[in-house]
């Protein structure tokens, strides 16, 4: 079962092509889905923005484990915290609108701790399993945090968090309490996201980061400072993450501490899995098909459903590594062979 | 002992080495199986889980339960060996992927449980209820017995691994694979068995855990990363030393820190100092590559 990595120098040109595809087929997915409330309405615009902020969530960790190696069960951990952000600023009512404060605020706080986490554990070169089994432990202490202090976060029952308002300072404000609003506000919220870390991990920063991933002692004896580069992609990560937990948070209206749960940051995991990793345009899609799949199946069969997932997840790790989109690029490298 | 304070030490104490000792346990299967073949068995927990509910099941059936406890255990070590055949031994020189695979196992085993046993919380009663006075002191009895039951269990573990020729033939398959292979060791045979031996006491210690808790098809994921944490801070391999010194510190921490705070806080505490030694003591943690 050996497998020749995508970035070998022969597969190289076909790649680029690919890259320049992608950018090519986000676009045509972001044109039909702004065009989507033109012909469908109610339900499905009601909850795609759900979708869409687990595809930001995604995306966080496609471009953590996919270009750089590192897996994180910490997502959900950041995501929670940016959750309680938003639901605690609405609640105190900071600054003149607490919506942008806090989404604000949760980019820092997401890259702040995740750049302390990440400094702490890479300087000192703790990496591949420890690091995920640290992730997973930041996961449960954020949980635990959340349910004990109960007089902040209300505890098991969690809070409920008024929305958000977009404001637009003498220009007026938007309401977001109409579903297609909060659509067409989410919508570019996620293009915006695909396309700063796509640049990200196309910029010669992200070059180095796949370095990284292919081969992390040649990267060090090539004079990179790989703890740095690592620690300010996983701050990056956690950053992404922690913002669409303060998105989930106003869409939701309701945050509790299950979203750190393991069941959830495992979900997290599956989603890239199954879609893919090393684009982060199958990472934000698998997000938002596994989701809603979920969301779907769920309801009509909860228990075998998950067990189904287990079965997935466990064929992605064995067989097709690549996820969804890896076997749609083997298909498609087939076909242009073939020609 | 007839000051509170010398009586809240005297219970930390206690408590401190109940705990360091059924954390032991919990642990020692996974300490087997990271420390001795390299698999990180993200599924432990489950096994834990999975040991808790085969008692239980056993129990609700008129089982005693002594004889349900080593039926279970029995029931997930061949769960273990199933695994292993059919998945994990294709995997032992990628050790990120068999992370992945057991994480995937875990989905799986938790999902199973639920479907076959429900999602109900089920309880076994105390096959030893109340407390026994010695020197004055109260203790727990059945915590006590399980604390008892972890250290016979240490020293057969220790006594296979260092006095009997099994002993020998696993760590020099540690030490080097090749050329124990090259020395006529069957090392595929000997991976299964230290695998299986590893989910056996997985699930013994699910079993003995299940009456102190109310079981339900999460109870083993605390138990996963604190036995994680366990066998790191004592140290990878070291998996009689090592298990006891981590416990120790994990679990006697814990105590200490529940006395002052609760329950909850004291286990956050816990893990980040887990991890801050992860960071300065990282003894096994450079090997990783």
């Amino acid at each position: 079962m050996k497998r020749v990595p995508s970035s070998t120098s022969a597969a190289a040109p076909a790649r680029r092509f690919n890259w320049r595809s992608e950018w090519t087929l986000a676009a045509v997915i972001v044109v039909l889905a702004a065009l989507l409330p033109t012909v469908v309405s109610g339900y499905p615009i009601y909850i795609l923005p759900e979708y869409m902020i687990y595809g930001i969530l995604a995306m966080s960790l496609g471009m953590l484990w996919g270009f750089v190696g590192i897996l994180s069960f910490g997502q959900a951990a950041f995501f929670t915290l940016g959750a309680y952000a938003m639901g605690l600023a609405m609640k105190w009512g900071i600054g003149p609108n607490p919506g942008y404060v806090a989404l604000l605020a949760s980019i820092l706080i997401g890259g702040v701790l995740a750049a302390l986490v990440g400094y702490f554990l890479f300087s000192a070169g703790v990496r591949d399993i420890y690091f995920v089994l640290v992730t997973l432990a930041l996961s449960i202490m954020v949980e635990q945090i959340t349910i004990s202090q109960s007089q902040i976060t209300g505890g098991f029952n969690g809070m409920f968090v008024p929305r958000m308002e977009l404001t637009f300072g003498p220009f007026g404000k938007i309401s977001l309490t109409h579903d297609a609003a909060v659509y067409y506000a989410v919508l570019p919220v996620v293009a915006l996201v695909y396309w700063l870390l796509r640049r990200i991990v196309a910029s010669s920063f992200g070059k180095v980061l796949v370095g990284i991933r292919e081969n992390e002692d040649r990267a060090i004896s090539l004079g990179f400072s790989t703890s740095f580069y690592k620690t300010a992609a996983f701050a990056i990560s956690g950053a992404v993450a922690c913002f669409a937990g303060a998105l989930y948070g106003s869409y939701a209206q309701f945050v509790s501490p299950s979203l750190a749960s393991v069941q959830f940051s495992t979900e997290i995991v599956i989603w890239v899995a199954i879609g893919g990793r090393q684009s982060l345009l199958a990472a934000l899609l698998g997000g938002i098909a596994v989701a809603s799949l979920s969301n779907y199946l769920n309801a009509i069969t909860p228990l075998y459903w998950q067990l189904v997932l287990g079965l997935v997840f466990i064929a992605a790790i064995v067989g097709f590594k690549g996820g969804v989109a890896g076997v749609v690029q083997r298909l498609a490298a087939k076909r242009s062979e073939e020609d | 002992m007839h000051t509170p304070v010398m009586h809240t030490i005297a219970s930390v104490v206690i408590d401190g080495t109940l705990i360091t000792f059924i954390f032991a346990l919990a642990a020692l299967g996974l300490a087997v199986i990271f420390g001795l073949i390299g698999v990180i068995n993200m599924a432990h927990g489950s096994m834990l889980t999975l040991g808790a509910y085969f008692t239980w099941a056993a129990v609700t059936y008129g089982i005693p339960f002594p004889v349900a406890v080593v039926l279970a255990a029995c029931g997930v070590a061949l769960i273990g060996l199933a695994l292993e055949h059919f998945a994990i031994r294709f995997f032992y020189d990628r050790p990120f992927e068999t992370l992945l695979l057991t994480w995937g196992f875990f989905l799986v085993i938790t999902e199973m449980i639920k479907i076959v046993f429900g999602t109900d919380t089920h309880t076994i009663a105390t096959p030893f209820p109340g407390a026994m006075h010695i020197l004055g002191l109260e203790l727990p009895a059945y915590e006590t017995a399980v604390a008892g039951i972890s250290v016979v269990v240490l020293c057969a573990v220790a006594f296979v691994f260092y006095r009997t020729s099994l002993g020998i033939k696993i760590r020099a398959l540690t030490q080097n694979r090749d050329m124990a292979s090259l020395l006529g060791l069957n090392i595929q045979a000997t991976y299964k068995l230290v695998f299986a031996s590893g989910a056996f006491l997985a699930g013994l210690a699910g079993a003995l855990i299940a009456p102190m808790l109310s079981i339900d098809p999460t109870i083993g994921n605390i138990y996963l990363v604190r036995s994680f944490f366990v066998v790191i801070v004592g140290g990878i391999g070291q998996i009689l030393g090592g298990t006891i010194v981590g416990s120790f510190l994990i679990g006697g921490s814990e105590t200490v820190f529940a006395q002052m705070s609760s329950q909850v806080i004291a286990q956050t505490i816990v893990f980040a100092l887990a991890i801050v030694v992860l960071r300065f003591r990282p003894s096994g943690v450079m090997k990783a590559k």
